[in-house]
C-alpha cells in the first residue's frame, strides 16, 4: 500500500482555516526558511527579519479565515509579510540602510577552497552592499522575482500592481544592482 | 519586438519563465540586436550572482516563537468555542422568551425542550448559575485575550471587522459569536461600544442578551458600563435584576452607573 500523499500547502492552509491549527506548524516548516532570508536580504537585518516572519506567522493564524478556496498559499503568505515589513519600516521611520554582509551570511561554501572561498565571500559581500544600495521597492521587487515558487503575476499581485509594471521594475531594480556591483568593484578597498 | 519589451522580458527568459513562443522572440531579437545580446549577458551575470548569495538561515528562536504562537492560538480558539458555546447553552436553558421569527411548531417543541432542560438544570437559580461560571470564565478568557494576538491587530482594524460584521444581514452563530468576543474583550472602548450598538439588531436572541449579562460585571468604562444597562433595559432582560442591584449597591461604581443600575432596576 502506498503512503498518503503529503498534503500541499494549499491542503494545509485550508485545513488551518478550518481550525486544524497543527497544520499551520507544516507550513511553517516548509516556508520560514525562504521567507526568512527574503526578509533577511530585504531588510538587512537578521533580528528585524526574524520579527517579521514572526508576525507573518501570526497573521496568518490571525487571518486565517480570509484565505481563499482557490489560492496560492505562497503569494498569500508573500502578501502578509510585505504588509508585516511595510509595518516594521514605518514603526522604524526608516528604509533599511546598509546590509551588513557578515550579519547575513550564515556560513561560507565549505566546498571551496580556501582562496576561492575567500574571493566568494568578497564577492558575496559587495553584492550585499549592492543590494544595500537600492531603494526599498527595488529591493522588493527584484528579491519577489527571484522567488521561483512565485510567477510574475503573482508578484504582481503582491506589489498590488499589472504585471507589466512587476516585469518593468524588477527589470529597471536589477539594472540598478548591476551599476553599483559594477561601480563598486572599481571603488578602492577601505 | 523592440529593444523596451525585449530587456523587460529578459529576467523571465534566463528563468525559463516565458512561454515558446515569447521566449523565441525574444531570442530572436537578442539574436539580431547587439545592445541586447550585451545587456542580456551582463543582467544574466548578475542574476546568477543574486542567486548565487548564500542563505541566510534563522536562529532555532523563531521556531520555538512560533510554536508558541501556534499554541496560544489553539488555546485562544478552544477558550473562545468554550466560551460561546456555554453563553449559548446558557442562553437555551434560560431561553424564556421564543423569538417571534421562529415557526409554531418549533416554538412547541423548542417550549417541550426547555421544560426538560428547566427540569434539569433547576430553572432559573440554575442558570444564575451557570451565568456566574459564565462570568468567571469572561475574567480568565479575558486574561488569556488580553496577552494574546488580538491587541496586534490595530484597533483601526479592529473596528472595521466589528462595523462590517453588524452589516450582514443574516449572521451566523460565528458573526454573532465574534461581536460578543468583541464587546467582552476587545481592549478599545470605541470597538466594544460599537460591537454592543451592532448587537442591538439580534436582541432577540438569547446569546446576545446572556452575553451582554455575562460581561457586565467584568466591564469598568463607565460609558460601556451604562451602555450595556440601558441594552438590558431596552431588551427587557429581567435576569439581570441581581447583577443589576449588585452595581447599583457597589460604592466603588462609578455614579453615573450606579444610578443607570436603580433606574434600569426601576424599569425592569
Amino acid at each position: 500500500m502506498e503512503p498518503d500523499a503529503p498534503l500541499s500547502d494549499h491542503e494545509l492552509m485550508l485545513a488551518v482555516r478550518d481550525g486544524d491549527l497543527d497544520c499551520m506548524g507544516e507550513l511553517f516548516e516548509r516556508h520560514h526558511r525562504p521567507l526568512f532570508g527574503y526578509l533577511a536580504k530585504l531588510t538587512g537585518n537578521r533580528t528585524a527579519a526574524e520579527d517579521i516572519a514572526q508576525t507573518a506567522f501570526q497573521r496568518m493564524l490571525k487571518y486565517r479565515h480570509t484565505y481563499r478556496d482557490q489560492g496560492s498559499f505562497t503569494a498569500w503568505m508573500y502578501h502578509l509579510a510585505r504588509r508585516c515589513a511595510n509595518d516594521h519600516f514605518r514603526k522604524s521611520s526608516s528604509a533599511p540602510v546598509g546590509i551588513d554582509p557578515a550579519a547575513l551570511e550564515a556560513h561560507a561554501d565549505d566546498a571551496l577552497g580556501a582562496a576561492e572561498a575567500a574571493a566568494s565571500r568578497d564577492d558575496h559581500a559587495l553584492l550585499h552592499r549592492a543590494l544595500g544600495r537600492l531603494d526599498r521597492d527595488d529591493r522588493e521587487v527584484l528579491l519577489l522575482s527571484r522567488l521561483q515558487e512565485l510567477s510574475f503575476s503573482e508578484v504582481a499581485g503582491i506589489l498590488e500592481c499589472s504585471v507589466g509594471a512587476a516585469r518593468v521594475r524588477a527589470h529597471r531594480a536589477l539594472r540598478t544592482l548591476r551599476d553599483h556591483y559594477l561601480q563598486m568593484q572599481k571603488e578602492p578597498l577601505t | 519586438m523592440n529593444c523596451q519589451s525585449c530587456q523587460e522580458r529578459m529576467i523571465e527568459l534566463a528563468d525559463s519563465r516565458l512561454d515558446a513562443s515569447t521566449a523565441a522572440a525574444v531570442r530572436s531579437h537578442i539574436g539580431s540586436c547587439p545592445a541586447c545580446s550585451a545587456e542580456f549577458g551582463s543582467l544574466g551575470a548578475a542574476l546568477a550572482a543574486l542567486d548565487a548569495l548564500p542563505p541566510a538561515a534563522p536562529s532555532p528562536g523563531l521556531a520555538a516563537r512560533v510554536a508558541g504562537d501556534i499554541e496560544t492560538e489553539k488555546l485562544t480558539q478552544r477558550d473562545r468555542a468554550r466560551w460561546a458555546s456555554s453563553i449559548r447553552a446558557a442562553a437555551s436553558a434560560g431561553g424564556h422568551r421564543p423569538s417571534r421569527w421562529v415557526p409554531v411548531f418549533l416554538q412547541v417543541s423548542g417550549a417541550c425542550a426547555l421544560l426538560f432542560l428547566g427540569f434539569f438544570f433547576g430553572d432559573r437559580t440554575a442558570t444564575q448559575r451557570q451565568l456566574a461560571q459564565l462570568r468567571a470564565r469572561v475574567d480568565t478568557m479575558g486574561q488569556l485575550v488580553e496577552q494574546s494576538v488580538l491587541q496586534k491587530r490595530t484597533t483601526g482594524d479592529r473596528l472595521e471587522t466589528v462595523l462590517t460584521a453588524g452589516t450582514v444581514k443574516k449572521p451566523d452563530d460565528r458573526v454573532i459569536d465574534g461581536l460578543i468576543n468583541s464587546m467582552a474583550f476587545d481592549p478599545s472602548v470605541n470597538v466594544r461600544l460599537n460591537a454592543l450598538t451592532e448587537l442591538y439588531s439580534h436582541a432577540d436572541q438569547e446569546v446576545v442578551r446572556a452575553g451582554v449579562l455575562a460581561c457586565l460585571p467584568r466591564e469598568t468604562n463607565p460609558l460601556v458600563q451604562v451602555s450595556m444597562i440601558d441594552f438590558l433595559v431596552a431588551t427587557k432582560a429581567k435576569e439581570a435584576g441581581p447583577e443589576l442591584a449588585k452595581l447599583a449597591a457597589d460604592d466603588k461604581a462609578d455614579g453615573d452607573v450606579r444610578e443607570a443600575a436603580h433606574r434600569a432596576i426601576d424599569l425592569l
